[in-house]
């Protein structure tokens, strides 16, 4: 609506004018007009002069009139106006007022509405315009707040990427002025690099229209690079792009910590690479995530990111093996450390023994969300272990089919054992017994083990040179397969049937021939080593030699079968040989009496056993009634002896009479006796010999042939047992006899070798020290102790010791130990030398011995010593000094009295104490020994109460005896009558005359418990800690004499029975002693 | 006549002392403590003290030393009659300014000629 007050306002003032201005003016005009015209008509009659002059002043005239009439038009118009337009005039000056301050920035501008006209409309509008500008600008200036407040630096840029505007931050962090960067392209900021990072963001991001947010290095005020986050985003206008605004964050700080946390990488890669044991780190699904140089290095592929379980067991499921959990399962399990041993096999089918630490790693919550692995390579160990474990286990088996072979003369026992024990020995899942015919190239499965009958009878015949087993009983060459199935050498029906891997096939091999195989197969992949391969073969010859045995005696028996008595006796006598042979390992002790059957049962006059030697000499094993000792050297092994000879043709030499035989030469020994024949037989294993046994007689002996057939029986046994004795020393010898002693010394003992590093340490040292056996290996010895400053001295003193060892000499030094708990051992440490066979010292032995016990013995002597030239000088004083001035003379009787009543007393106190001191002595040094024996407690309480009735009575005591148990008590009555003697003397005498003393015997759980309470003086408090230390005399001791060794000699009691002694007591009040004893332990 | 003070825990040593330089004139007095022993020589000022040197609450050694660090009574003689007999506690003892160190078991009779020695035989 369009008001229209001002127009009315207008009228009104015109209005008024009219009235006021026109109309006046208007009659004036007339009336002057009508004036003039009046005075103008008269002088159209009057003379021309009149009318002239009346013409010439009508102008100046006019003017006259009219002029005021115009100033008072003006005048009043001016008046009106002022007052109609006074109002008007105030609204448009706030109005311009109202504007001046809106251009200068003021925004509180509210103008007040005067009029109620279209002004007043303006004004209202106005106020209205400012008010909405005010909440703009704050809306703006909030903005710009916030962009201010904003710590991250802002840009924002237009199409051309030149800068429109930046942020007071954006000068705070970069440095550089806002009014020199507005213009700038963005470029401008960057180096060439960056430049290029930055286009190609920014081009990629403006085609798609995006946010990005990428880092980029922008430079400073200063020349300086500064990392930032970029996120940029675009501006639009419509549809189009017009500029983008950034915010650059800055990344220093993230990118130190990411620098920081790469370095932290690295660090830890570093400290994981210089392990130098294999370390993976495993997340939950088994697969490697990290990998250390040592892992890496170990395998030739990229072991990260495979299975665990893949790498190390070349299984598809995580390992269970030999009841070993996989350890990455039960540390994400248990989320504790976990450490086991595992078998290992690469996916090259090595072996390798790892010990295994595995650790958790968690996340801040505690969850464990990989595990750490830290694999130690002890193959070696584990190896030497095994091959150990695994020779004894062989031993056992080859003692086993020995004892066997040489006990039975059954073959079917024989082979079948065989076959069992081989299989155990082995491992093996399998096998079988093959044996050629006799005269035929053909051979038959006698034996088998872990197939079926059916397939052992479909697969029984196998020719000679046929498939694995007709090949090596043509060649007699032992053949093992690891996998047979993978290898391409052999093609074997036998071995594709059965799916088998590992394959064996020892020859059977007799002396000349070769009289079958014996197969083994496992269905897993099995590595034969030289030493079962080694093993195995003198099985093949063990059981070949001991077949042959079996036939040529059955053969003998048939050929001589009349002689059936003789046989029979013969037979007996190789049952109880190889019996006796077979069940020992060490022959030595009954070899001889081995000898001494053969020597009876041949009728021979002398006998003996040599063996060779490497370099080719024959020692005497076993003879009686010759001064030659074992081991020694007897002659050459060849032929120029009849043992060499015999040996050389592989047969029993039969020499009729030696003598005559010049070509033989004879052994001092043997030719001082005159003996005429000989009968020498070799013993062989295979084609090894191992040694003869010789039967010499004083006369001309005849020897049968069959009588030879069983001496080479003999022979073969003898030979077969003489091998495994042989095997079982060297066994004996690897695992190192020295080590069994070492470990069972209960003193401490390193050995050391040459240079003074540490070989061994044992069991005992261990233990004395605290020092770890595997951590000293290789150290030199005096650093083993630097991890206490305290052993210095002891370091110094065993660096003696053992340089005198390696030079040769014994040394004994004694020192302080400071073990690893901290504690101070006395130790004597005694350095020995070990020599070689040529009297080089190749290492030495350290002795540590714990002389605590005798440091302890020692102290008390001087103890003892001290406090008897100490103790004892008091009351000497009395006897000495008194008995002096008594025999003196001049002394009155009663004096002389007094005196001598001291001296008794004194010397009394002295004997005391001297028997005190011995017996304390006596339990110190362990010599004192309980006299156990049934006690009745109450009985000897009682006897106890009794011996001071005289005291008690002249002291008017009452003493009260509360027994509350009739068990009898096991322990050294005499001496704990002493102890309670002891209390109860202490409680009379350190009270006043009619104390109450009770004496309380009980039971407490398994303990006997017996207290002496009395209300006598008391103990100082000052005196509780000294009580049982020998000679302390508490305060009352001033006044009453005593030897200061009671309660001492007590505790020393006590604890002999096991017991406690405990003492409560209140100056003034009195006492109370509680001794207990464990009630069935107290023997 | 001459003053003896003489210390000791042990009475019958106090009785010995007393009886034997009493028949030798010499003025004796005797302290079973030696606690309070300090204002009773300021009191008594004797020629010459005899001390223990194990007592309870103050050691001889160390009675010795005050005696010896006070002007007025540092020219005391003091005689040490100890069962501590080792050469190492001598040499402390004669370290401290004891004239004497007599070890027990001792004879009261060379103690006297020593007493008499140190502070003159003439008291009558």
């Amino acid at each position: 609506m369009i008001k229209t007050k001002i127009i009315y306002k207008l009228i009104l003032v015109f209005l008024f004018f009219a009235v006021l201005v026109v109309l006046p003016l208007t009659f004036t005009v007339v009336k002057q007009v009508d004036k003039m015209i009046d005075e103008e008509e008269s002088l159209y009659m009057p003379d021309t002069d009149t009318y002239t002059k009346a013409h010439k002043d009508f102008a100046p005239r006019l003017i006259e009139h009219i002029v005021p009439y115009i100033f008072y038009i003006l005048v009043m118009t001016l008046l009106l106006s002022i007052f109609f337009m006074r109002k008007m005039l105030i609204s448009l000056k706030e109005l311009q007022a109202g504007s001046q301050a809106v251009k200068e920035g003021n925004m509180d501008v509210n103008l007040e509405i005067i009029s109620d006209d279209e002004l007043g409309d303006v004004t209202k509008a106005f106020n209205e315009m400012t008010s909405a500008l005010k909440e703009k600008t704050l809306e703006l200036q909030k903005k710009d707040m916030y962009i201010n407040a904003m710590l991250d630096p802002l840009w924002v840029v237009d199409e051309n990427n030149n800068i429109l505007d930046v942020n007071p931050a954006f000068e705070r962090l970069l440095g550089h002025r806002r009014k020199d960067v507005i213009g700038a392209s963005i470029y401008d900021f960057f180096d060439d690099r960056n430049t290029m990072i930055m286009r190609r963001q920014l081009e990629e991001k403006r085609e798609k229209g995006i946010s990005s947010i990428y880092e980029i290095n922008i430079f400073r005020k200063d020349g300086s690079q500064m990392p930032v986050l970029i996120s940029g985003s675009p501006i639009y206008a419509g549809d189009e792009i017009v500029g983008k605004i950034g915010i650059l964050k800055d990344f220093t700080e993230q990118e130190e910590l990411r620098k920081a946390l790469q370095q932290a990488k690295e660090y830890a890669e570093t400290i994981m690479d210089s392990i130098e044991d294999e370390l993976l780190v495993i997340d939950r699904e088994y697969r490697i995530i990290k990998a250390n140089k040592i892992a890496m290095m170990n395998t030739t592929e990229n072991i990260v990111g495979k299975f665990c379980h893949v790498i190390s067991h070349n299984s598809e499921h995580p390992c269970v093996e030999d009841g070993h959990e996989c350890p990455v399962r039960v540390v994400f399990i248990t989320g504790k450390n976990w450490r086991v041993t595992h078998r290992h096999v690469n996916q090259a089918g090595e072996v390798k023994y790892h010990e295994i630490v595995a650790s958790p790693i968690t996340d801040s919550s505690g969850n464990v969300v990989s595990v750490i692995e830290l694999l130690r390579d002890v193959t070696e160990r584990m190896k030497h272990e095994e091959e150990i474990s695994r020779k004894n286990r062989e031993l056992t088996v080859l003692n086993s089919i020995s004892g066997m072979l040489s006990r039975s003369l059954k073959p079917d026992e024989i082979l079948t054992k065989i076959l069992d024990k081989t299989m155990e020995m082995l491992n093996m899942d399998g096998g079988e017994i093959f044996f050629l015919e006799e005269g035929k190239r053909e051979m038959t499965c006698s034996y088998h083990r872990g197939i079926s009958d059916e397939y052992a009878r479909m697969m029984g015949r196998i020719r000679l040179g046929e498939d694995i087993p007709g090949k090596v009983a043509l060649t007699g060459q032992l053949m093992t397969s690891s996998d047979i199935s993978k290898d391409h050498r052999v093609e074997s029906s036998l071995v594709k049937h059965l799916g088998i891997k590992g394959f064996c096939c020892i020859p059977i091999k007799g002396k000349e021939r070769i009289l079958g195989v014996l197969c083994l197969f496992s269905f897993k992949p099995h590595f034969f080593t030289m030493e079962e391969e080694k093993i195995v073969n003198s099985i093949g010859e063990m059981t070949g030699i001991s077949i042959e045995n079996i036939k040529l005696y059955e053969k003998m028996f048939e050929l001589y079968g009349q002689q059936k008595k003789r046989r029979e006796e013969e037979y007996a006598q190789l049952l109880s040989l190889s019996t006796k042979l077979g069940s020992a390992i060490d022959l030595k002790a009954i070899m001889a009496n081995v000898l001494e059957l053969i020597k009876s049962f041949f009728r021979a006059d002398f006998v003996w056993m040599l063996v060779n030697d490497p370099e080719g000499n024959f020692l005497l094993k076993t003879a009686a009634n010759i001064n030659v000792k074992e081991g020694d050297i007897i002659y050459p092994k060849d032929i120029s002896s009849a043992e060499g000879y015999s040996i050389e043709k592989k047969t029993t030499i039969v020499i009729p009479d030696i003598r005559a035989e010049e070509r033989f030469y004879l052994h001092p020994e043997i030719s001082a006796m005159s003996y005429h024949t000989v009968a020498a037989t070799p013993m062989f294993i295979g084609e090894k010999s191992v040694g003869v046994f010789t039967l010499y007689y004083l006369g001309n002996k005849a020897i049968k042939a069959d009588e030879i057939h069983f001496l080479e029986v003999i022979a073969n046994i003898l030979a077969v047992s003489l091998e495994r004795s042989d095997l079982y020393i060297k066994s004996i010898d690897e695992k190192g006899r020295s080590e069994t002693v070492l470990q069972s010394v209960a003193d401490g003992i390193i050995t050391v070798n040459n240079t003074g590093r540490v070989i061994s340490v044992n069991k005992a040292f261990e233990k004395m020290s605290g020092f770890p056996s595997v951590k000293a290996e290789g150290l030199a010895v005096c650093d083993m102790f630097r991890y206490a400053e305290d052993n210095n001295r002891l370091r110094s003193l065993l660096a003696e010791c053992l340089d005198a060892a390696l030079s040769g000499s014994q040394a004994t030094r004694e020192a302080e130990l400071v073990t690893l708990y901290g504690q101070n051992i006395p130790i004597q440490i005694s350095s020995n030398p070990v020599y070689d066979a040529e009297g080089n010292v190749t290492s030495a032995v350290n002795l540590f011995r714990d002389i605590s016990r005798e440091k302890e013995i020692d102290r008390m002597k001087t103890d003892i010593i001290r406090s008897v030239s100490h103790e004892f000088r008091t009351p000497l004083s009395a006897i000495v000094g008194m008995t002096e001035m008594i025999l003196d003379g001049d002394m009155e009787d009663i004096k002389a009295r007094k005196y001598l009543n001291t001296i008794l007393s004194e010397g009394l106190r002295l004997s005391s104490m001297v028997s005190d001191l011995l017996s304390i002595a006596r339990i110190e040094s362990g010599k004192e020994r309980l006299k156990s024996g049934p006690i009745v407690i109450n009985e000897m309480l009682k006897t106890v109460i009794e011996s001071f009735a005289s005291i008690i009575d002249r002291k008017n005591a009452k003493v009260e005896l509360d027994v509350g148990l009739d068990e009898i008590f096991t322990g050294d009555e005499e001496k704990l009558r002493q102890v309670l003697m002891n209390f109860l003397d202490n409680s009379l005498t350190f009270s006043d005359e009619g104390c109450k003393i009770n004496i309380t015997a009980r039971k407490k759980d398994d303990e006997l418990e017996i207290s002496i309470s009395d209300n006598g003086w008391g103990i100082p408090e000052e005196d509780m800690p000294h009580l049982a230390e020998r000679f302390y005399r508490g305060k009352h001791g001033e006044r009453i004499k005593g030897t200061g060794l009671g309660l001492s000699l007590c505790n020393e009691i006590v604890k002999m029975h096991k017991g406690k002694m405990g003492i409560k007591s209140k100056l003034g009040e009195g006492t109370e002693i509680t001794i207990t004893f464990p009630y069935r332990e107290a023997t | 006549m001459s003053k003896v003070i003489v210390i000791d825990d042990e009475p019958f040593i106090l009785m010995m002392i007393e009886d034997k330089l009493k028949k030798a004139k010499i003025d004796v007095v005797t302290l079973k403590e030696s606690k309070n022993a300090l204002e009773i020589v300021r009191k008594e000022k004797p020629d010459l003290i005899i001390l223990d040197w194990m007592m309870p609450e103050l050691s001889g050694i160390d009675l010795c030393r005050q005696l010896k660090s006070d002007p007025e009574l540092s020219g005391i003689h003091i005689f040490m009659l100890t069962a501590k007999g080792q050469d190492a506690d001598e040499h402390m003892g004669l370290q401290c300014g004891v004239e004497r160190y007599i070890t027990k078991p001792f004879s009261p009779k060379s103690l006297l000629e020593m007493v008499q020695e140190t502070i003159g035989t003439n008291n009558s």
